[in-house]
């Protein structure tokens, strides 16, 4: 096996891939990214057996072959060559020789038997969705900020996304908030999965602004996203989803709308007071005619009050957790944010009604922050 | 009756590496045998690829081996299959093997945590006096290591700090049965180490704590003023501080009031916060009773327990105590609690009906008790310390004998009753942190009533 490509884009091929190269100890293989050349066609692949990132790479020259090697020492050694550096790397007696220039090192290589096989998607029966990388990653932000990293709850570690009236929508949730974005609309196919949020959270990193499309293939039990060069293949989360819809209030008795600058400063505010408080809790409280506060108070320091002033037509109040609402307000987009809660509790749920965040204007993205009883 | 997959996997290990093995044969499970078709449970999909290519025939050799027919072997995903439970028993029968779904255990450790599973939430009776220690305790629950880390939970002897901290152990034991989790009084702490060292297995005896998920401490006003064994105490305290791991600590008073405790311990302990247990008031008395009532199945009339609620002013032991001695007494005479306490044949004593008292001897003795004499203390000085005593008789005045705040501004010479409701505020605030202060106000309620 022989290749011949520039350091540069060596090294951000093998930043994309190296990621996910774990150092699990059982199967030390695990650590290597897998360079295969068929035909022309470089591969690197790297897995931790959730998932797999392939990055295809382009060579100026190349003979065929395969070898695995330790992925973090290829990458660093690579990284640290100047970029216009033309690399060499070839392979004799599972020995990898890398030669750029007036640099040369030689790492040992594992054969590639030991490396897993990896799923693939069968394209035939595959539900395709395709859209734009800047949207896809926009809504993931969103959402994924919402979900758990409790594995005890195996489905809420993960993004659901499903169909409904020809909508794509995906949704995350840890018990406590629930985020819910309108990923595609008009869509013809029906799905109904989970995906890891690690997994996600992977595909975030591996996103660059030349991207410009994302396909996301779906089969039973594995997904599939291609973005440029890059393939990344995850398990799905094999667990119920909860019915999220029974969450969100159907309706809000009070309801105003502030700029969401302003509403970042006043719980950034209420926060600092809040996170030594008990519980990182603030209250909301609206007063007719003109007024909506929040206020935070830790007892050793002292206390917090924030006005914004914007029409509200009903008094009211409730009380929720400072980091959720930031969390909420960081990823949303709108300039205005319009934001509904409820001082009662909802019949079906037998829960307090909780607080609603929406952009103005829109209704692709709604955030639902559960209320804390104190 | 033998198991058909243990068996095979026994085999399979023999034939490749150990690496190969235990990583994709550690969570498999077999979940179906019938005419030759054989289901096998595995992780995700990657293990399905995986043990299709490569490991196929080894697979069905060892199947066979087993005694099993094979046609063909399909593969599930069992997402539920945890790596910590083992390969399910499958039954052999001359012909054919059947198999039931598997069950997941609720518990599969026996492990030794030193809870009594008597204590739960559900018997706990949150009342004003603690419902602070309980949310917090419920959020520990919810969330073990990250909100209320170090909890730190004190009060005076039988308001159940003990029952509140065994109820979370117990509680996060239920939610997580793979927690590893150990409640110990301070003193069975340092008995094991001095016991560890003396034996050579100190560092045993440290990573026995170190792999802990919670730590319960009991008792923690017994610490032993040894630098050794505190130093120890608090490297564990440390180490499971930054792993995230829950610390829960019980004591009688603050860490700053136990002479023994070295200051950057102290510090430590209270980080998150100290969450205290008060005396129960009346109607948390009541509602303790009848559910200790409930829960015994005994029947006890309103009055009855209203009489023992208003006649121990103790603590909760006591309170339970009592009410045992009374069930007790009426199961053996055939007579109701009530009858019993109406024919006098219970004397309840712990700190029986107070004697009544005068507004003026409570100001003498919150005078005398700061040093005073009652003019200075009814002075307009605004020198601190008088300011203090002034106070704190505002607050014995309302306390004790319910005084309207005018006629409590009346017999400390102030002026105004608005100062008094900030002086009773202030006195209140102060309590839940000043351990000196709250002593010194149960001294003078003592000599109040004397």
């Amino acid at each position: 096996m022989e290749i011949e490509v520039l350091a540069e884009k060596l090294s951000k091929a093998l930043n994309n891939v190296s990621r996910i190269a774990t150092s699990k100890v059982t199967l030390p293989v695990l650590n290597n990214v897998l360079i295969k050349v068929k035909n022309k066609q470089v591969s690197l692949v790297t897995t931790n057996l959730d998932m797999a990132i392939i990055d295809f790479l382009p060579v100026s020259s190349s003979k065929d072959g395969v070898i695995t090697v330790p992925a973090k020492l290829l990458a660093d050694f690579v990284s640290v060559l100047p970029k216009e550096t033309k690399t060499n790397i070839s392979v004799k007696d599972n020995k990898v020789t890398i030669k750029a220039d007036k640099y040369s090192s030689t790492i040992n290589g594992t054969p590639a038997d030991d490396f897993p096989e990896l799923p693939e998607i069968d394209e035939k029966k595959a539900v395709v969705f395709k859209m734009s990388t800047e949207e896809f990653k926009k809504g993931m932000e969103q959402v994924v900020v919402a979900s758990s990293n409790d594995f005890n709850r195996p489905a809420l570690t993960g993004i659901h996304f499903y169909t409904n009236n020809k909508v794509l929508y995906t949704v995350a949730t840890d018990g406590y908030r629930v985020a819910k974005k309108k990923l595609v609309k008009n869509v013809q196919s029906e799905i109904k999965v989970t995906i890891p949020a690690v997994t996600i959270q992977e595909v975030l990193r591996s996103i660059n602004d030349e991207m410009e499309e994302i396909e996301i293939s779906f089969n039973e039990d594995l997904v599939r996203f291609r973005l440029g060069e890059i393939e990344i293949v995850s398990k799905l989360i094999d667990a119920e989803y909860p019915n999220i819809d029974n969450f969100i209030p159907k309706e809000s008795n009070i309801e105003l709308e502030a700029s969401r600058e302003e509403l970042v400063r006043i719980t950034k505010l209420a926060s600092l007071f809040a996170r030594h408080g008990a519980n990182d809790v603030i209250t909301c409280e609206t007063k007719t005619p003109n007024t909506f506060s929040i206020h935070s108070i830790a007892n050793e320091f002292g206390e917090n009050d924030s006005i914004i002033e914007t029409k509200v037509e009903k008094d009211g109040k409730i009380s929720i957790t400072s980091k959720y609402l930031l969390d909420a307000l960081n990823v949303m987009d709108g300039e205005d944010i319009i934001i509904g809660f409820s001082e009662s509790v909802d019949k079906i749920t037998n829960m307090a009604v909780p607080m609603i965040l929406k952009n103005k204007g829109s209704d692709d993205y709604i955030h639902i922050l559960m209320p804390v009883s104190i | 009756m033998y198991n058909v997959w243990e068996n095979a996997l026994a085999e399979i290990e023999q034939k490749i590496s150990a690496g190969n093995f235990s990583t994709w044969f550690q969570d498999t499970t077999l979940l179906h045998t019938e005419d030759g078709h054989v289901v096998i449970g595995v992780k995700n999909s990657f293990f399905i690829k995986q043990l299709q290519s490569k490991f196929l025939d080894t697979i069905k050799e060892a199947l066979i081996n087993a005694g099993v027919e094979v046609k063909d072997i399909n593969f599930e995903i069992q997402a539920k299959v945890k790596s910590k439970v083992r390969p399910r028993e499958v039954t052999a029968g001359p012909t054919q093997i059947r198999d039931t779904l598997p069950t997941i255990k609720k518990n599969p450790k026996n492990q030794n945590t030193g809870l009594n599973s008597k204590y739960t939430l559900d018997n706990f009776v949150v009342g004003s006096n603690n419902d602070l220690a309980v949310a917090a305790a419920k959020s520990i629950i919810d969330k073990p290591g990250t909100s209320y880390n170090p909890f730190f939970l004190y009060g005076g002897s039988g308001l159940g700090k003990t029952h509140l901290v065994q109820a979370i152990g117990n509680e996060i034991l239920r939610k997580h049965p793979d927690y590893k989790i150990l409640y110990t009084p301070i003193a069975d702490f340092y008995a094991d180490f001095v016991d560890s060292v003396m034996k050579g297995k100190g560092k045993e005896f440290s990573n026995k704590f170190r792999s802990l998920d919670v730590l319960i401490i009991d008792d923690f006003q017994f610490i032993v003023n040894k630098e050794k064994s505190q130093e120890e105490f608090f490297n564990i305290f440390n180490n499971l501080h930054q792993s995230n791991k829950q610390i829960i600590v019980t004591s009688d008073r603050l860490p700053s009031e136990i002479k023994t405790v070295d200051e950057r311990m102290a510090n430590r302990l209270t980080w998150a916060g100290a969450f205290d247990l008060q005396l129960p008031k009346f109607e948390d008395k009541c509602a303790i009773l009848r559910s200790k009532a409930n829960l015994t199945g005994a029947e006890i009339e309103d009055e009855a327990i209203e009489y023992i609620a208003e006649n121990v002013n103790t603590n909760i032991r006591d309170l339970e105590s009592e009410l045992s001695t009374i069930l007790l007494m009426s199961d053996v005479r055939g007579l109701t609690p009530l009858e019993l306490i109406n024919n006098g044949s219970v004397n309840v004593v712990h700190e029986s009906k107070l004697k009544p008292t005068t507004p003026k001897r409570v100001v003498d003795k919150v005078a005398k008790s700061f040093n005073l004499t009652t003019a200075e203390l009814k002075s307009k000085s605004r020198v601190a310390h008088i300011k203090n005593a002034r106070q704190v008789a505002m607050y014995m005045l309302s306390e004790e004998l319910h005084l309207s705040t005018p006629k409590i501004a009346l017999e400390v010479g102030v002026k105004d009753h608005s100062t008094v409701i900030h002086g009773i505020r202030k006195v209140r605030q102060d309590l839940k942190l000043n351990f000196a202060l709250r002593d010194q106000i149960a001294e003078i309620k003592g000599k109040i009533y004397d």
